[in-house]
């Protein structure tokens, strides 16, 4: 077997240092191959390189940690012969409603300033993990990071917010008044949000992540980091060659790109 | 609690303030002895002629009364029996001496004030009693509302105060833990580099954290602690943070209230630079303009956000962030330190980044923060 290999992602180069000298001492079998300085290229080198384990900061310009994962699984090749999805460890300095959410998503995380010896619980985990692998189905791997990322995407336990009737949309110098239930899905744009129905389109002034809460669960499902659908619009989900997913509306031309993250919500019965 | 000034103004002068303050409330309430006199007790005599006498008998007793509380009990509250004794002498006395007076100014014989009715006498006594007591009651209550109202607005700077010290004590764990695991790296590789690391690391922590911080410091200790945080953080950051700090040589000891410019520091690097892949730069500034001192954060970061303005107060939907929770005290600050001309400004910096600035004017800042009782002048 040849010996695993990591990558680094951290922005303060003393810190992306030590954390390698850590690893030589702590695991001496493991090849870093690159400290990348921020999250864009840390996505960029996870694709081209495809190491093994994966140490992302949290906090990183480009993109944070959780965002470079985010990508990451969406943009990880799948299929026989491709290498499984790396087995992530965050690393961070103080984040306290992050921890309370990696514990429950069972993720692996370092402190800063590391400590030896839970650096070493941690080396000793991934080892394990890195010998399981060989054995099991490739695709398991990038399962666990989805079903972690869910976890950690769920949201807090938060009061329900009233229910979402009438979508007051401006049309040019109008208030288009539009029920939930003629709405066939939410896109998010640079600020707004798209309003999408059979007769057209029309915009609100709100977030999709304000949105959300308002909506029935059942009725309305994401897809994608800035797409929901109602459900009973959706005629078919297609896949591709390459694996993506797709859905196909009543009464719309396009096609909906489903996220990985959210594929699960439509396997077959 | 005590508000009272350091220098107490002499009791003249003290008495004379009284004395303008009392002066109005004073003359009317001789009009209305007047008219009462004249149309209603029927004493006798125009009301003209009543009306010169009642100004006598109500300005002596108002200055007798004043004049005397200040010389026993100073700017303190009198003793409430003493007081109503010293109406009690007051009343009959200032009758007697200011219906002397009054003939006097009306050219009238002094004798015919002999009172041939010792009922009227009595009765104008009693009534210039009531009066006098009436009158004190007045006054005490127009007081204890001006001190209350000064109470208010004494509480009113505690609580920015105390806000501001909440923004000290508060010093975010995911810088501090960032820096010592910097530093830890640093121990074993470059024990030299550490060591100075370590020094910036105590001196931004005694300064930021101590809550017993006096009221004001100098720019030159500011600029100081600015330094140890910035040093500390282009260790951290590399390359990727370079700064300058400009402060002319004769503005160092020019005094402020402290941290005004540091949270500005701080949200350079956490909301500007830290962010941006590349990095940048952070220059801070020091000078003077038409009079004023003018502060100057400039960087070359991710900029601000086009959503909404950071120089209004934050809609009530949004929620608190901390930058605005910052910037919001900044602004109470100067506004309750150095008056309505002082002000923050955050702005676009070109080409990029953000420019944060506060104005002060000199005059505002030498008497908000005039050295205590030695005359060391600043040489500006």
């Amino acid at each position: 077997m040849p010996s695993p290999t990591a990558l680094i992602a951290e922005d303060e180069p003393l810190l992306a240092k030590a954390l390698q000298q850590a690893l030589q001492r702590g695991w001496p079998q493991l090849d870093v191959l690159q400290l990348a300085p921020n999250g864009i290229v840390a996505l960029e080198q996870a694709l081209a390189l495809r190491p093994d384990v994966l140490f992302l900061d949290i906090r990183m310009p480009g993109h944070s940690g959780l965002e470079v994962v985010r990508e990451l699984a969406e943009q990880w090749p799948e299929g026989l012969g491709q290498k499984p999805f790396p087995l992530i460890v965050f690393v961070t300095a103080y984040d306290e409603h992050a921890l309370e959410a990696f514990e429950r998503a069972a993720v692996d995380y370092l402190l800063k300033p590391v400590t030896a010896a839970r650096l070493d619980s941690t080396v000793q985990r991934l080892q394990t993990l890195l010998a399981q692998r060989s054995a099991s189905n490739q695709d398991a791997q990038l399962e666990r990071a989805l079903a972690q990322l869910r976890q950690l995407a769920a949201p807090a336990e938060e009061p329900a917010a009233p229910r979402l009737e009438i979508i007051r949309a401006a049309v040019g110098n109008r208030t288009r008044m539009i029920p939930v239930e003629e709405v066939l899905y939410f896109e998010a744009t640079d600020k707004y949000v798209n309003v999408v129905t059979a007769e057209g389109e029309a915009l609100i002034r709100t977030s999709l992540r304000e949105l959300l809460p308002q909506l029935d669960g059942r009725q309305f499902w994401q897809i994608h980091r800035g797409t929901v659908v109602q459900v009973r619009k959706v005629q078919a989900a297609l896949r591709d060659e390459a694996g993506k997913l797709s859905l196909v509306l009543h009464g719309r031309p396009e096609k909906l790109p489903v996220s990985r993250l959210f594929a699960h919500l439509f396997k077959q019965m | 609690m005590n508000q009272r000034d350091t220098s107490v103004p002499p009791r003249l002068l003290l008495l004379l303030r009284e004395l303008a303050s009392s002066l109005l409330p004073t003359l009317v309430i001789n009009l209305l002895c007047a008219l009462g006199v004249t149309y209603l007790m029927r004493i006798g005599g125009s009301f003209y002629e009543n009306l010169q006498v009642s100004m006598c008998i109500g300005l002596l007793a108002m200055l007798f009364i004043n004049g005397t509380r200040l010389a026993i009990w100073g700017d303190g509250p009198p003793n409430k029996l003493g007081f109503l004794v010293l109406i009690a002498v007051a009343a009959p006395a200032s009758v007697l001496l200011g219906r002397l007076l009054a003939s006097l100014l009306l050219g009238q014989p002094i004798l015919s004030l002999v009172p041939e009715h010792s009922d009227n006498i009595i009765a104008v006594i009693v009534l210039t009693f009531l009066v006098c007591a009436g009158a004190t009651l007045f006054f005490w209550n127009r007081q204890k509302l001006a001190a209350l109202e000064a109470h208010a607005s004494q509480v009113e700077k505690q609580a920015v105060q105390a806000q501001l010290q909440m923004l000290q004590a508060q010093i975010e764990p995911h810088m501090l833990f960032n820096t010592l695991a910097t530093l830890q790296s640093l121990i074993s590789t470059d024990p030299l580099q550490a060591e100075l690391m370590l020094n910036q690391l105590v001196q931004y922590l005694r300064t930021t954290l101590s809550a017993s911080r006096a009221d004001s410091t100098t720019l030159q200790k500011e600029f100081d602690l600015i330094k140890a945080y910035l040093g500390l953080m282009s260790l951290r950051m590399g390359m990727r943070l370079s700064y300058t700090l400009q402060l002319p040589e004769h503005l160092g000891r020019l005094r402020l209230a402290p941290m005004l410019l540091q949270p500005l520091v701080e949200n350079a690097i956490k909301h500007g630079l830290e962010p941006k892949v590349e990095g940048g730069n952070c220059t801070v500034r020091a000078a003077i303009h038409n009079d004023m001192l003018v502060l100057s954060v400039l960087d070359t970061g991710v900029g601000l956000p086009t959503s909404f303005s950071l120089n209004q107060p934050p809609a009530q939907k949004e929620p608190v962030i901390g930058m605005h929770f910052g910037l919001d005290n900044i602004r109470e600050r100067l506004a309750t330190l150095y008056g309505p001309l002082s002000e923050l400004i955050i702005t676009h910096n070109v080409p990029a980044g953000a420019m944060a600035q506060v104005t002060i004017p000199l005059k505002m800042l030498k008497a908000a923060h005039r050295p205590a009782k030695s005359s060391r002048l600043l040489d500006h």
